[in-house]
C-alpha cells in the first residue's frame, strides 16, 4: 500500500514540478520585477548619490562570499586571516550608516529617502545592535544572584515576550515621542530600531540564560579560587563559554530579526516588503502579485540561508575569534 | 561580594529603574497635559462608528466600543483555536514523515520545513490572501459535491461560510507554524531512543501503529512545553491577520485608537486582551500536559 502511495505522491510532485516550472518561464511576466530592480535594492534613494548604497551591498556580498569560500581558500593558503574578516564585518556597519546618511564630503540624504534591500539589512544590523548587549545584561540579572537584579529582569523578559511585536512596533511610532521631553523629535526609522531592538533583546536573553545555565558551575567556583572577582569571573569565564553555546539559537534569533523587519512594512517603511507593497498598488502591475511575491521569497530565503550558513562557519573557527564578533 | 556591597548595588539598581520610571511618567504627564488629552475611558461605551467585516455576535456600527473590541478579541480567540488545530496536525503529520524510513517522505517534508521556515510570516500570508485565495474564480469550485464550495467571494465548507481574509489567516498561520511544530516533534521523536523503534519494528508491529503507541507516549513529555510555546508564538503572530484586512483584535484595535486619538488607553486594553489570550493557551496546555504526564504514568 505505501509503495502505491508514493507513487501518486511521485506523480504529484512531478505534476507540481512540470506546472511550476511552466509558470516559471511561460507565464509569468518577469517585466515587473527586472523593470525595478534598483528600487527592490535601495528604493528610492536620490538619483545622484545612488553609488552610496549600491557600494555598499556590493561590499558586504563580496564580504559574504568571501566569509562563505574562506574554507575553500585557506586550504589552498589564500585565505584572510579570520580576526581581518571579523574587524571587516563590524567595519560594515558604520561604513553602511556613513554611506546612505553621508556627512563629510557626503551629501546628507535623509532617512525617508532609504528603503529596499538596504533598507531591511540596515534594520536588521542596528536592531541586532540593540539587541545583543542588553539581551546579554538581561540574562545576566535574569541569572543574578541580587533578588531585585533578577525580578527586574524577568518582569522585562516575560513581559516582552508575551505581546506581539507589531504592538512594540506600534508603541515606538506612536506612543514613544508621548515618553520623551517635548523638545527631544526621534524620527521614524530610529523609533522602528529602538522598539525592534527593544522586543528581540528579551528573546536574546533567554538564548544567552540558556548558555550560561549550560555552563558548569563549577567553573565559577574554579575562577573564584583562582581570586577572581565577580565581574573578572563573568567576563573572563563565563560569559565566553555561555555565549559559545548560545550561538546557533542566537542565529536563529538572527534570521529571525531578518525576517521580521518585514513587519515594518504594515507600519509605513519601505523596506523590502513595503517597496513591493507600493509597487504592486501600481496601476502598471496589476495582478502581478505572484511575480513579486516569488521574487521576494526567493530573496529572503538566499538572505536567512546565507546568514545561517555563515554562522555555521563562525561556529568551527576557534573561540577566540568568535568571542570577539559576538561580544560587539 | 560583601552582604552589604550586595544591598547597596540593588537600592542603587532600583533607584535607577525607578527614576526611569518616574521621568517617562513625568515626560507622558507633561505632554498629555500639553495635548489636553488627559486619560479617560469613557470613550468605550461610545458608539464605535466603524462596520467589522465579520463578527461571531450581532455587532452594528452603533453598538459601543467596547462590544467592538469584544468581536475583535473573538475573531482573534477563533482564528487562533482553528489555526492551532491545523497547525498541529500538519506538523505532526510533517515530523512523523522527516523520520520515516521512506525517502520520498522524509525529504518532502525537509523541504516543507526549509522553505517555510526562511521566508517571513507576512509575506506568505500576502500570498495565501492575493494569490491563493483571492485569485480564485468568482464563479464557486464544487470539487466534492455540495460539501466544499471555494470562491474568491467566500469559502464554504459543509455548510459552514468562511471570509476569504479567515481562510488565509487560518491557511497561512497554520502552514508557518506548522513548520515549527515539524521541527519540535521530530525533535521529540529524536529523543526516544533508537532501540524503542527496533524493538517494534521486529515485534512485527506496524510503522503506523508502532509510532502511535510506543514511540509517541515517550516523545510527548519532550514535545508538549515547546508546543505550548509555539502556540504562543501562533497567537502572537495572528495579529499579522491586519495585512490582509481580518478585523482580529489588534485590527479592531488600531481602528478604535484612530477613530479616538486615545492611543495610550486603547494600547492598554490590547495588552490586556493578549495577556487574557496567553493565559487561556498557557491554561489549557498545563491541563493537557497533566493529562498526558498522569496518562504515561499509569501505564
Amino acid at each position: 500500500m505505501q509503495s502505491c502511495f508514493s507513487v501518486v505522491l511521485l506523480a504529484l510532485i512531478a505534476w507540481a514540478l512540470w506546472s511550476t516550472g511552466f509558470w516559471l518561464v511561460q507565464r509569468a511576466d518577469w517585466s515587473v520585477v527586472s523593470g525595478n530592480l534598483p528600487l527592490f535594492a535601495i528604493g528610492s534613494y536620490p538619483e545622484a548619490s545612488r553609488w552610496r548604497p549600491i557600494l555598499w551591498l556590493g561590499s558586504l556580498l563580496l564580504l559574504t562570499l568571501f566569509t562563505l569560500a574562506q574554507p575553500l581558500l585557506l586550504r589552498r593558503g589564500i585565505g584572510l586571516n579570520s580576526t581581518i574578516l571579523s574587524w571587516s564585518w563590524l567595519l560594515m556597519m558604520p561604513l553602511g550608516l556613513w554611506l546612505l546618511a553621508g556627512g563629510g564630503v557626503l551629501d546628507p540624504v535623509p532617512s525617508r529617502l532609504w528603503g529596499g534591500l538596504v533598507l531591511t539589512l540596515l534594520l536588521t544590523v542596528f536592531s541586532g545592535v540593540i539587541a545583543l548587549p542588553l539581551g546579554v545584561l538581561l540574562a545576566l540579572g535574569r541569572c543574578s544572584e541580587l533578588t531585585t537584579a533578577r525580578q527586574l529582569s524577568k518582569i522585562y523578559i516575560d513581559g516582552m515576550r508575551a505581546v506581539p511585536l507589531i504592538a512594540v512596533l506600534f508603541f515606538g511610532q506612536l506612543l514613544l515621542p508621548l515618553f520623551l521631553p517635548v523638545q527631544i523629535e526621534i524620527n521614524r526609522l530610529l523609533r522602528a530600531v529602538v522598539a525592534f531592538g527593544l522586543f528581540a533583546a528579551a528573546y536574546v536573553a533567554e538564548d544567552v540564560r540558556g548558555g550560561l545555565q549550560a555552563v558548569p558551575p563549577t567553573q565559577s567556583e574554579a575562577a573564584a579560587a583562582l581570586g577572581l572577582g565577580p565581574w573578572q569571573i563573568q567576563r573572563l569565564v563565563i560569559l565566553p563559554q555561555a555565549l559559545r553555546i548560545a550561538v546557533p539559537a542566537l542565529t536563529n534569533q538572527a534570521v529571525g530579526l531578518l525576517q521580521n523587519t518585514s513587519l515594518m512594512a504594515i507600519l509605513g517603511l519601505v523596506e523590502l516588503l513595503g517597496i513591493s507593497q507600493s509597487l504592486l498598488a501600481n496601476p502598471a502591475y496589476i495582478g502581478r502579485h505572484l511575480e513579486v511575491y516569488v521574487w521576494l521569497a526567493a530573496l529572503y530565503w538566499l538572505l536567512c540561508t546565507a546568514m545561517a550558513l555563515m554562522a555555521r562557519q563562525f561556529e568551527r573557527q576557534d573561540p577566540s575569534n568568535l568571542i570577539a564578533t559576538r561580544r560587539s | 561580594m560583601t552582604r552589604r556591597q550586595r544591598w547597596w548595588i540593588q537600592v542603587l539598581l532600583l533607584a535607577a529603574v525607578l527614576t526611569l520610571a518616574g521621568i517617562l511618567i513625568n515626560n507622558l504627564t507633561v505632554n498629555l497635559i500639553r495635548t489636553g488629552l488627559g486619560l479617560s475611558f469613557r470613550w468605550l461605551s461610545r458608539p464605535a462608528g466603524f462596520a467589522i467585516s465579520e463578527h461571531l455576535l450581532p455587532f452594528q456600527p452603533s453598538d459601543s466600543m467596547a462590544w467592538a473590541l469584544l468581536m475583535g478579541w473573538l475573531n482573534s480567540l477563533r482564528v487562533i483555536a482553528c489555526s492551532i488545530a491545523l497547525a498541529t496536525v500538519l506538523g505532526v503529520v510533517a515530523g512523523a514523515a522527516s523520520r520515516s524510513n521512506n525517502p520520498l517522505f522524509s525529504a518532502l517534508a525537509g523541504l516543507y520545513v526549509g522553505l517555510i521556515r526562511q521566508i517571513p510570516l507576512l509575506l506568505q500570508l500576502l500570498f495565501w490572501y492575493f494569490v491563493a485565495f483571492l485569485g480564485l474564480p468568482s464563479e464557486p469550485l464544487a470539487p466534492l459535491g455540495a460539501l466544499i464550495r471555494i470562491s474568491n467571494q467566500s469559502i464554504n465548507v459543509m455548510g459552514l461560510n468562511l471570509s476569504v481574509e479567515f481562510a488565509a489567516v487560518l491557511v497561512g498561520l497554520s502552514v508557518f507554524t506548522g513548520a515549527s511544530i515539524a521541527e519540535v516533534v521530530r525533535g521529540g521523536l529524536d529523543a526516544v531512543p533508537r532501540g524503542q523503534w527496533e524493538a517494534f519494528r521486529s515485534l512485527g508491529i506496524g510503522e503506523g501503529l508502532g509510532l502511535k503507541s510506543v514511540v509517541l507516549p515517550q516523545a510527548l513529555p519532550a514535545i508538549l512545553p515547546a508546543l505550548s510555546s509555539q502556540y504562543l508564538n501562533l497567537a502572537k503572530n495572528s495579529t499579522l491577520s491586519i495585512a490582509v484586512g481580518y478585523a482580529d483584535l489588534y485590527a479592531v484595535s488600531d481602528t478604535a485608537i484612530t477613530q479616538t486619538g486615545r492611543a495610550i488607553e486603547g494600547f492598554l486594553l490590547l495588552l490586556l486582551s493578549f495577556l487574557l489570550l496567553n493565559l487561556l493557551i498557557n491554561g489549557s496546555m498545563q491541563i493537557l500536559n497533566h493529562a498526558v504526564l498522569n496518562k504515561g504514568q499509569r501505564t
